[in-house]
């Protein structure tokens, strides 16, 4: 038999609260998702009439577009250089910076510091440290009597690490309060008791700090994971996508279909990919993890 | 526990203080846009008019437009800066969006076209007659700023391009001004051989990098060729084009361009000619109040057509300013008042190096201090000139030109290949 639910004064009340927040979601977040769905069935200039074109848009992406393939890969590499490498060297400023030890604020700030800087900026930074010329980089290994040049932005071999590195640089701040905040959660009573019971700081580290961490990991990776799916003004200001696509991202395709070659329905359709690519990756994830709790 | 008092303090305020810098550093920045209203805002009852224009103008556009609101009490000027890409991105957006200022900076061809094709920009063709721009604006002038049979916008400058040279560092080399393309590259063998980067470029958007290989394109295809390739009448994937990019190809790998230029700022190549690492910069008349503007000694640089054979042409384009097709009466007159304010003959004396003089008007004098506007200008009205790639192309074809630069540079394409992709680019335009 089915049971009654029991509704009480609190449930209508919780309702009425959403209320607010769910119109402003639905009418900015799920309505225009819905109309640039709408609108990647559609042969469109973005100013003239529309011409229905059915699911034409999608085919000729996944068919013959060779630079939106290219964009798909680059995006992949993105998550999983985001997941090993910033998640990781995040996690171990975390864990060095949740020890007691002089001049903590300072480090804690100086490397939250580059978090705060509008990635455009960090674009702009970063092009002249990896100038092959006049470049911070290159002008080092001369000091230092090394003969070597890169151009490091300009070889399609390395533009997309270095790229990322340039993104990495900024990328850390962020994922390291969380877990700072995650690991300042974890009760010293257990820590204290595991130190008795003879175990080691990497033991302590392995077996208690990161499952007690898992809701941090959980929030930390889906937000990487979208981060790195719509990561754009780092790629656009270094590089705009090149040389000759090889850091093109989907989110840089997109926005040239839409806004430079006025390919709106074309470039709204790799908009819808980008969404349902995060969504194929992040549901599953997030429910599986809650679940287990 | 003060200490870490004072300690987050100090950080809280260095986090400030870079968000803060890291706003003004954008100010120069490729894609950023930096918003700026003049005087004390909108004074009441007076018509508002919005302009967006290009950044590198901003020391005069800011003054100009703050004494404008002020002896115009009826009308008040907002003015928005952008940078050569972001202005182009952001005039597409706000078409989009229907959410274009009333009047906004625009180059020619098809970039201005687009405006005037979807029917976003005010047609003047019975302002022009009323008015008789016919007395006031030189015909090419005025033909260039014809798009889609409309007059469609108020044409401020003229501009040709030519090779800018540091004398001082062909002198030191004995080289003298080329004037066949075996010469051209002999020079470029010297400079590089005296550790010289001959050609100072930068490909990131594609655009400078461009013109140098449209001016080998306009080398081994002749000029009719070439005009007739930029109208789509005949095809890019010819031995002429393939001739070209196989000797930018060579030209890069014998190191004629500075290194990782593929993805340097192209607002950034005077640096390499300022400090002597670079010999030549294909640029445009501005260049000469870019040159006044960075405090450099204007005796170093001349100037001469790319000798790329019969008359030597060069590439010319034009700017002029647009006006939205939803102004009111009210608003163009104000947009009108505003345009021939600022290019009147105080302001453009005032301010020469932040325009690009001569303006295209009937009976322009040339600007003092900038001796290599005239010789372009003369050489160009002699040799005579076709239309740079960039406005000849739409943006798409244009972007897949630029790939092909990039990957001819990298090794990833061959010659045949690119010219194989730009015709596919075009005959996917043709077909959209």
């Amino acid at each position: 038999m089915k049971k009654k639910k029991n509704y009480t004064r609190t449930d209508k009340a919780a309702y009425f609260f959403l209320l607010p927040a769910a119109v402003i979601y639905l009418s900015v977040i799920v309505a225009p998702v819905c109309y640039s769905f709408f609108i990647s069935l559609f042969k469109w200039n973005g100013i003239g009439e529309k011409q229905f074109v059915g699911l034409s848009n999608y085919i000729n992406l996944f068919k013959g577009d060779k630079i939106f393939h290219t964009a798909i890969i680059n995006n992949l590499i993105w998550i999983v250089l985001t997941i090993f490498v910033t998640m990781t060297i995040a996690l171990l400023f975390a864990v060095i910076l949740s020890k007691q030890f002089r001049g903590r604020t300072f480090f804690r700030g100086f490397f939250y510091f580059p978090c705060v800087i509008a990635p455009i900026a960090v674009a702009i930074i970063w092009r002249w440290i990896y100038n092959p010329n006049i470049g911070f980089i290159n002008e080092f290994f001369k000091a230092l009597g090394i003969n070597f040049t890169q151009g490091w932005i300009s070889d399609p071999n390395v533009s997309l690490y270095a790229v990322f590195a340039a993104a990495l640089w900024q990328a850390i701040g962020q994922p390291m309060i969380l877990f700072l905040a995650g690991l300042q959660a974890i009760s010293p009573d257990v820590l204290e008791a595991a130190t008795i019971d003879g175990a080691n700081g990497i033991e302590q580290f392995f077996l208690i700090k990161v499952p007690l961490l898992k809701d941090t990991f959980v929030i930390v990776i889906a937000t990487l994971i979208v981060a790195a799916m719509k990561v754009y003004d780092v790629v656009q200001g270094l590089t705009g996508g090149g040389p000759n696509n090889a850091t093109q991202m989907l989110s840089t395709y997109m926005y040239s279909q839409v806004f430079q070659y006025n390919n709106v329905g074309y470039g709204t359709a790799v908009a819808c990919i980008m969404v349902l690519m995060m969504m194929i990756v992040i549901i599953p994830y997030v429910s599986f993890t809650a679940k287990e709790d | 526990m003060k200490i870490k008092k004072v300690m987050a303090l100090t950080m809280a305020s260095a986090m400030v203080i870079s968000m803060a810098l890291s706003g003004c550093g954008s100010d120069g920045g490729s894609e950023t846009k930096e918003s700026s209203t003049q005087g004390e805002g909108a004074k009441s009852g007076a018509t508002e008019v919005t302009f967006w224009t290009l950044n590198t103008r901003q020391n005069a556009v800011d003054p100009i437009v703050e004494e404008f609101n002020k002896q115009n009490e009826d009308v008040h000027v907002t003015v928005s800066y952008y940078d050569t890409d972001g202005i182009k991105d952001a005039c597409k957006v706000a078409a989009s969006s229907k959410t274009l200022p009333n009047m906004w900076f625009n180059w020619g061809g098809s970039l201005g076209g687009f405006y005037a094709e979807n029917g976003l920009t005010y047609d003047l063709t019975d302002y022009a007659k009323e008015n008789k721009w016919d007395e006031k604006f030189t015909q090419t002038s005025m033909d260039l700023c014809t798009l889609d049979g409309k007059l469609s916008g108020y044409p401020t400058s003229y501009n040709v391009l030519g090779v800018y040279y540091r004398k001082d560092i062909f002198e030191e080399n004995g080289i003298a001004v080329p004037t066949t393309f075996e010469e051209f590259e002999a020079a470029c063998a010297k400079l590089k051989e005296n550790g010289i980067t001959p050609i100072s470029t930068a490909g990131l958007n594609g655009w400078h990098t461009m013109r140098f290989v449209e001016l080998l394109i306009e080398h081994y295809a002749g000029s009719e060729l070439h005009d007739k390739m930029n109208t789509f009448d005949e095809s890019y994937d010819n031995d002429a084009v393939v001739q070209a990019l196989a000797k930018y190809q060579e030209f890069c790998e014998k190191g004629y361009f500075p290194d990782g230029f593929l993805t340097q700022d192209p607002n950034d190549t005077l640096i390499g000619m300022a400090n002597g690492q670079c010999a030549m910069d294909i640029q445009g008349q501005w260049q000469d109040g870019k040159i006044i503007q960075e405090g450099l000694d204007m005796d170093q640089y001349g100037v001469f057509a790319f000798p790329s054979g019969e008359t030597n042409r060069m590439s010319a384009f034009a700017e002029m300013t647009q006006f939205n097709v939803d102004n009111t009466e009210e608003e163009l007159d104000a947009c009108m008042r505003f345009t021939d304010y600022y290019y009147n003959e105080e302001n453009t004396v005032k301010y020469a190096e932040y325009y690009n003089l001569p303006l295209p008007v009937v009976g322009a004098e040339m600007p003092e201090g900038q001796p290599n506007v005239p010789v372009l200008l003369e050489t160009s009205e002699k040799n005579g000139i076709f239309t740079i790639t960039d406005q000849a192309f739409p943006t798409e074809v244009a972007d897949v030109l630029f790939n092909a630069q990039d990957a001819i540079a990298n090794g990833q394409m061959t010659p045949e290949d690119g010219a194989k992709s730009i015709q596919e680019a075009i005959e996917a335009y043709n077909n959209k």
